[in-house]
């Protein structure tokens, strides 16, 4: 009786989730699959597509756009990593204190900025670089400043770290809440002992929270590689990837070159190269860390 | 018990808000009753019965003070009034929005029945097989002896086969909106018809309070071309320099000409204090703000900018000094130096599919003629001084004001026309080169590394 219903209970939940299964498979499989069949035919979209083998990847190989897109890419993923984590990770030490009051409120307001969509971050971001409006050149002025006010956007040098900027504000608190799940999860004693033994703020931090939190922060730098290298909508808000292609990363050159060039098959070949790129750095990254953890791991 | 019935009362509201949802959807548009004049409708003698797909962008939005989108909206109504027997349903998007839907539904192989066709679209679309080749309708057409001529030319293949019927409002795409106030009072009674006059102006403009002579803005990469480029390489290279790009009669974008159009965009935006320095970080939308509050005595942009400016500034004594002139003529340049670009960027275009179904091709071609016909023309002339396809005699302005009537003789009768370059030739061209113009006017490109790389997305991709 109780197998009886048990079997008809696993049925129901297989059909419960058949239905998101099904839908992950049409909105993720499906189209990685036509798009890396896509990838080997020239098509202007249309109904009418020329195989050309691997000419696209050719192309690909050759075009230095789409390699200054990943350059920018990898930019991102690193100043994030440092911005975002890095800040991140000083925020919970600092909230883990003793010293600090009202620890939920810093984390509420911390995580707050996460929930807002990245087009409206980009266009808070663009006012505030505006060049005749914005808070940036106005108090480049009002602090006396006024040969340093520039139109900040247009910089090619430096438009990559402008557009970062409101990356890092934005996720700071995504990541703080993360890390202090993480850090409580640490035994209290550990400290206590280590605080004995003469440790300060600093060696604690290294050699007690950063290896007991690996895990934690693991998950972090891979959810930051992922989320930078798909990075498209306040970039494409603030710049649209200019001043020419300065501020252009992958996600958005596809999109130019799908929808702007008409060139899907070749937008094709983009997508696929972004994903394989994107496996090859998360895989990377996880193996770089882990090399580097290893010493300071705590038995 | 309360439980049970607080959520029984929230699923309720639920459902109903869903389904409210579902009866309102934003996108599908069966028309309505505004903007009905009741004047002669299309025929309804039509065999067809039964579902019309037309997608368009002319949004209730945008039809408040835009007149191409006021009028599409009216003689769609009356066409729908007339045939009552066809479900002709709209899907009306935002313009960016449109393009990038179309595009992909044209990727797709799923274009709508009826749609809005770009004229650089049209020989990529007409070679794919997605779009009906309507020259003998356009010649058959009842208003056929009513057309202007050479609207549809952005709108043919190679064999001079038409895929369109030139819709909206013929507008011009480059246009000087000045403060006649502010640039008589640094000495010019009319707007400076050389750049060195412009430049001259600007200490006594700076002297005025101004930061900059003209406000522009690029950071869409589409402007410098369209409302640009486009007029000032005519001033260089003439018209059968890009009617031979167009024909791919031997003309190159590395012709000195155009590489001398090219230098002098560079020397204006990057050796001038003529534009505002943040040109490249602004959209038109943000520039025309800057004409509109007063920090700029000139704007330059398209007949769009021109529609938000008056419906701005209508009450203000902007208002009232506002002017219209040309673009200023180049030292070098050679052509004529009273250009303006202007033409019909749009057309009513038909799904290929189309044709094994005669009786819906016949509604469809029907509802393209009429909304492209003289009832629109009437429509747009009568209540906002613009023209349309068709042509329309005695033109009486003098119920309009003076700002209406100064735009009208701008666009239609104090000017020679010239070609939008973006109706043109193909998107991945221009894709290349707007991105390659902001670099050029950064500094960060030459003149001639931009004309090399046009030339290159031009052979390859045209």
């Amino acid at each position: 009786m109780l197998q009886k219903s048990m079997r008809r209970k696993s049925r129901v939940i297989a059909l419960y989730l058949l239905i998101p299964l099904v839908i992950y498979i049409f909105s993720v499989f499906v189209p990685l699959i036509t798009a890396f069949v896509d990838s080997f035919f020239e098509w202007k979209g249309g109904p009418q597509k020329t195989f050309n083998g691997i000419q696209n990847y050719i192309t690909l190989f050759h075009d230095e756009t789409f390699w200054q897109s990943f350059g920018h890419n990898i930019y991102l993923v690193a100043i994030c990593i440092l911005g975002q984590i890095g800040i991140a990770f000083i925020f919970v030490l600092m909230i883990d204190s003793k010293l600090v009051k009202l620890k939920g409120m810093h984390r509420t307001f911390g995580f707050f900025p996460s929930t807002i969509s990245a087009v409206c971050v980009g266009f808070i971001w663009k006012m505030i670089y505006d060049y005749n409006r914005g808070i940036l050149n106005w108090f480049l002025k009002l602090t006396g400043h006024s040969d340093a006010v520039k139109v900040w956007l247009n910089e090619p040098s430096k438009v990559m770290l402008l557009v970062s900027i409101p990356l890092i504000w934005q996720y700071i608190g995504y990541y703080m809440v993360i890390l202090l799940s993480g850090v409580a999860s640490i035994d209290k004693e550990i400290f206590e002992s280590a605080e004995i033994d003469g440790a300060n703020a600093v060696q604690r931090a290294i050699y007690i929270v950063l290896p007991l939190i690996k895990n934690t922060l693991l998950i972090c730098i891979i959810l930051c590689i992922a989320g930078n290298m798909k990075a498209f909508d306040n970039i494409y808000v603030m710049t649209s990837g200019g001043p020419g292609t300065s501020s252009m990363v992958m996600a958005l050159y596809g999109y130019t070159v799908s929808f702007k060039q008409n060139n899907m098959g070749y937008g094709c070949c983009i997508s696929v190269a972004i994903f394989v790129l994107s496996l090859i750095v998360i895989g990377g990254a996880q193996k770089v860390f882990n090399f580097l953890l290893k010493d300071k791991e705590v038995e | 018990m309360k439980k049970k019935l607080i959520s029984a009362l929230l699923c309720a509201s639920m459902v109903a808000c869903m389904t409210a949802g579902c009866g309102d959807s934003g996108n599908s548009d069966k028309g309505g009753t505004e903007g009905s004049t009741g004047g002669s409708t299309s025929s309804s003698d039509l065999a067809y019965s039964g579902d019309l797909e037309f997608m368009h962008f002319s949004t209730e939005e945008e039809s408040q003070g835009n007149g191409g989108s006021d009028g599409m909206r009216t003689v769609l109504q009356q066409w729908d009034d007339a045939n009552p027997d066809i479900n002709l349903t709209q899907t009306v998007l935002a313009n960016t929005d449109y393009k990038t839907q179309i595009q992909t539904l044209a990727n797709a192989d799923d274009l709508p029945d009826v749609f809005m066709i770009q004229g650089m679209n049209v020989k990529a679309w007409a070679k794919q097989g997605l779009i009906l080749d309507l020259t003998d309708e356009i010649k058959n057409s009842p208003y056929a002896s009513d057309y202007n001529e050479d609207y549809f030319t952005p709108f043919k293949d190679e064999d001079g086969n038409i895929y369109g019927f030139p819709a909206l409002t013929g507008g011009t795409c480059t246009v000087v909106v000045y403060d006649s106030k502010a640039w008589s009072d640094a000495g010019y009674d009319t707007f400076p018809s050389t750049w060195e006059d412009v430049e001259a102006a600007i200490p006594k403009l700076k002297d005025a309070g101004y930061q900059e002579a003209i406000a522009f803005g690029n950071n869409a990469q589409w402007q410098m071309n369209s409302c640009f480029l486009s007029t000032l390489g005519d001033r260089y290279t003439g018209k059968d320099w890009y009617e031979s790009m167009i024909n791919k009669g031997g003309a190159s974008f590395e012709d000195p000409e155009f590489v001398a159009a090219l230098t002098e965009t560079q020397r204006l935006f990057k050796d001038t204090d003529i534009f505002n320095k943040d040109f490249n970080a602004i959209s038109n939308e943000d520039a025309r703000e800057y004409y509109i509050s007063g920090d700029a005595p000139a704007f330059i942009g398209g007949n769009w900018d021109v529609s938000y400016i008056q419906a701005s500034l209508e009450g203000t004594d902007l208002y009232d000094t506002t002017k219209f002139a040309v673009l200023p003529q180049p030292a070098d340049a050679q052509y004529d130096k009273n250009s303006q670009n202007i033409g019909l960027g749009y057309a009513v275009a038909i799904n290929a599919k189309l044709k094994d179904d005669p009786d819906k091709l016949k509604a469809a071609i029907d509802l393209a003629e009429y909304i492209t016909g003289p009832e629109f023309a009437n429509y747009v002339t009568e209540n906002y001084a613009l023209g349309g396809l068709t042509k329309v005699a005695d033109v009486d302005l003098s119920k309009f004001d003076q700002f209406t009537q100064d735009f009208y003789n701008y666009s239609y009768v104090d000017t020679t026309p010239c070609e939008i370059y973006d109706s043109y030739l193909s998107s991945d061209i221009w894709s290349v080169v707007n991105t390659d113009l902001q670099d050029m006017v950064n500094g960060d490109k030459t003149p001639e590394e931009v004309a090399a790389d046009a030339q290159a997305a031009y052979e390859s991709g045209y």
